[in-house]
């Protein structure tokens, strides 16, 4: 699970993110939208540990991420926008060491196989150097060692950006599979087919307030574009 | 469900077994770039070149050094008939054996000189200095395994692990690190380990070659102790290396780039390498200067005038003769039962000894005062401090000739106390053709130079080492603080 209790981040003067209530239970997918600099990755930030709260409380399955952000750290898994890997190492390799830094488990060569599997990624494209990996391959590798890591809960930060249509798609089903084993999922997008392909919840986020939550199945693809674009316009005023 | 993967999720990875999965990925990744691959046979060359350059060195001084020695004592027992004293003034020449790990650091050998000429009633400094023998390309200075190991190995380490942290910062690696609960801390140990395996994989055959180099060259009785100190040489450098370990990592972590990173770590590496010990030395010359060779020359001159040497009408003589003649209770030099030309010259030998051992000693110690002003600065540039310890444990060291030197000196007093004494006992009063033969020559024993042991060297170098150590242990702890302050969000 994963909550966040009146969490606020100031920079200076700038209030990045103003007293943020949510809560994304285990097995629900929750996408926050809303435009550059509405404190998304902020908010992704201060669930990491990677930043302290001006105020508030980001806790991940419990645990304060503030308070202890290495414990924190150690119940989620995080995929960014682009899942970056080591070019020299094959894409088994990359989730072996990934995932043994994650979790400290020795996982055998044919484990590994079947989460890149999982994932969507062939063995023999597996056993090939990243260096030559199209960046719909090494999203497939962060979603390999998300499923490797085996925890509550799963940041993603704009993880379908650049992706094309069909990977984003092979991406929304993995996401589906995590959730539904039960992890509480908190993605990060501006890509409004994927939001309400995935989620259950989407939140709208404005200045760096939560503006909006909609049920995901109750909003049509137009709904939900007027209500980005209304909240991206604001910020543009 | 949830509670379940909660409470997978609940253990986090062992420290430990975080550190050896970095560590061996880092390794891995070593191995198939071509920049690992490249420098791994770049260094091993060198340091094979120079050590086998260094063993071939060693081996044709010790022959060069063997004969000439040898030749020496065989050329002074085959002196003929003469007068004993026309024989210490004939003299011998101590040719310094050349140290077993002076193939890994020839220190100041080559400019200090290798033979003494013992003769009478002159201490003489050491000839035959290799360094003014050569040409301008000696200036430039040999491929010795110091060079290799304090030069060469830390800007290996540089350009290998700049971007060891500062790297995975900028591609976004880090941020996905951490991300899985990996303390920053644990990330720059795994690196650093990783390279201290690169480094050992370099130091551990060059610790067995140079032990067996040890165990294989040195004389029986010198063959532990020359072991000893090949341990301790390479134990040393592992430690002055580790210390660069652990700043490059500190510099990684800190800066706020790879770029930044590589030019800071390169400015320290210029200076510590080549701007401190010029610096430090030109420092230290100031601080405590040395007498110039003419006015040690002058001083010694002044002392040894005191003295009377072979002149009867000096008034020193005149009262030591006096002294003698009074203790033998006689009137006339003719009536002494002993040489007074024997004794005049022993006499006049003490004196010389007790003007060469003040100013000999008061020069050695300006030079322990430079040396340790020298070597204070290396608790921030650390190749003033190692350099003194490799060449103490080397044997190549200012200590070591200045012992071999006293030794050299010790035994030129043999010499002359030997064919004085045989003046005293043997001539009588105007017998200026009195001769001694070998007998006496055979009498004088052989310069039989044994170095010191290396607990004596390392006493020698006790300050130095421990700079190195301190440095070392400076530079970890600036790592590990590094590190606990690295940031994946400004």
């Amino acid at each position: 699970m994963l909550e966040a209790r009146s969490l606020t981040k100031r920079y200076g003067d700038a209030l990045a993110l103003d007293t943020l209530d949510l809560t994304v239970p285990p097995g629900e997918v929750f996408c926050l939208l809303g435009p550059n600099g509405a404190g998304k990755t902020t908010t992704v930030n201060l669930f990491l540990g990677f930043t302290q709260p001006s105020a508030g409380q980001a806790l991940v399955c419990g645990v304060d991420s503030a308070k202890d952000p290495h414990r924190a750290r150690s119940r989620l898994a995080y995929i960014p926008e682009t899942v970056t890997l080591y070019p020299s190492l094959s894409g088994l390799e990359n989730l072996l060491y990934f995932s043994r830094l994650g979790d400290g488990l020795h996982r055998s060569d044919r484990d590994g196989l079947a989460l890149l599997a999982q994932a969507g990624l062939d063995g023999e494209r597996a056993l090939k150097p990243v260096a030559g990996y199209s960046k719909g391959m090494r999203q497939k590798v962060g979603i390999a060692v998300a499923l490797a890591r085996n925890v509550g809960a799963l940041l993603l930060d704009e993880p379908t950006s650049g992706l094309d249509p069909r990977a984003a798609n092979e991406f929304a089903g993995s996401v589906e599979g995590l959730r539904s084993r039960g992890v509480a999922v908190l993605m990060v997008t501006h890509d409004l087919f994927l939001a309400r392909q995935c989620a259950q919840r989407i939140g709208i986020m404005q200045r760096g307030r939560l503006a909006t939550v909609m049920d995901a199945h109750s909003v049509d693809h137009l709904g939900l574009e007027q209500a980005y674009l209304a909240a991206s316009e604001e910020v543009a005023v | 469900m949830s509670a379940v993967i909660d409470s997978l999720a609940a253990r986090p990875p062992s420290q430990g077994g975080a550190v050896r999965a970095i560590a061996n990925k880092e390794w891995l990744e070593l191995r198939r770039h071509p920049r690992g691959r490249l420098l791994a046979w770049l260094i091993s060359t060198l340091l094979l070149v120079s050590l086998l350059g260094g063993v071939l060195h060693h081996e044709r001084a010790h022959q060069e050094r063997d004969a000439a020695q040898q030749g020496d004592h065989e050329m002074w027992n085959s002196q003929g008939a003469k007068d004993p004293h026309g024989a210490a003034h004939f003299g011998q020449w101590a040719f310094k054996p050349p140290s077993l790990l002076g193939l890994a650091d020839p220190g100041v050998d080559a400019y200090s000189g290798g033979a003494v000429w013992m003769e009478a009633h002159k201490r003489n400094d050491a000839q035959f200095r290799s360094a003014r023998d050569s040409g301008v390309a000696a200036r430039l200075g040999g491929l010795s395994l110091a060079f290799v190991l304090q030069v060469v190995l830390p800007l290996v380490i540089i350009v290998l692990g700049f971007d060891a942290v500062s790297g995975e910062r900028e591609r976004g690696t880090l941020r996905q690190l951490m991300a899985h609960g990996l303390p920053a801390t644990t990330l720059v140990a795994g690196k650093a380990l990783a390279m201290l395996r690169a480094l050992a994989y370099l130091l551990v055959p060059l610790l067995l070659a140079m032990v067996v180099a040890a165990a294989v060259m040195a004389e029986p009785a010198e063959r532990g102790d020359a072991v000893l100190r090949a341990l301790t040489w390479v134990t040393a450098h592992g430690i002055y290396l580790a210390g660069f370990v652990a700043l490059t990592m500190c510099l990684s972590s800190a800066a706020p780039s790879s770029r930044a990173a590589l030019v800071l770590l390169l400015g320290l590496w210029l200076a510590a390498t080549f701007f401190a010990p010029r610096l430090a030395t030109e420092v230290s010359h100031a601080a405590v200067p040395l007498p110039s060779a003419q006015q040690f020359k002058r001083q010694i001159a002044d002392g040894r005038a005191k003295g009377f040497g072979h002149d009867e009408t000096h008034p020193g003589y005149l009262a030591f003769r006096d002294e003698v003649l009074k203790q033998y209770g006689v009137q006339r030099v003719e009536d002494l039962p002993v040489n007074m030309r024997g004794l005049a010259l022993k006499r006049d030998d003490e004196i010389g000894y007790a003007l060469y051992d003040d100013l000999f000693g008061k020069l050695n110690h300006q030079f322990d005062e430079q040396d340790r002003f020298r070597a204070w600065p290396g608790i921030a540039f650390p190749l003033l401090a190692l350099q003194p310890v490799s060449m103490a444990l080397a044997g190549t060291d200012r200590h070591h000739h200045a012992h071999f030197a006293d030794a050299a000196e010790a035994h030129r007093r043999v010499i002359q106390t030997a064919t004085s004494e045989d003046l005293i006992r043997n001539q009588k009063y105007g017998d200026t053709s009195y001769r001694a033969n070998q007998d006496l020559w055979k009498s004088v024993p052989a310069f039989d130079y044994h170095p010191p042991s290396a607990a004596w060297a390392l006493r020698q170098a006790a300050l130095p080492l421990a700079l190195t150590l301190l440095w070392a242990t400076f530079c970890g702890g600036a790592a590990a603080l590094a590190a606990r302050r690295l940031r994946v969000v400004g």
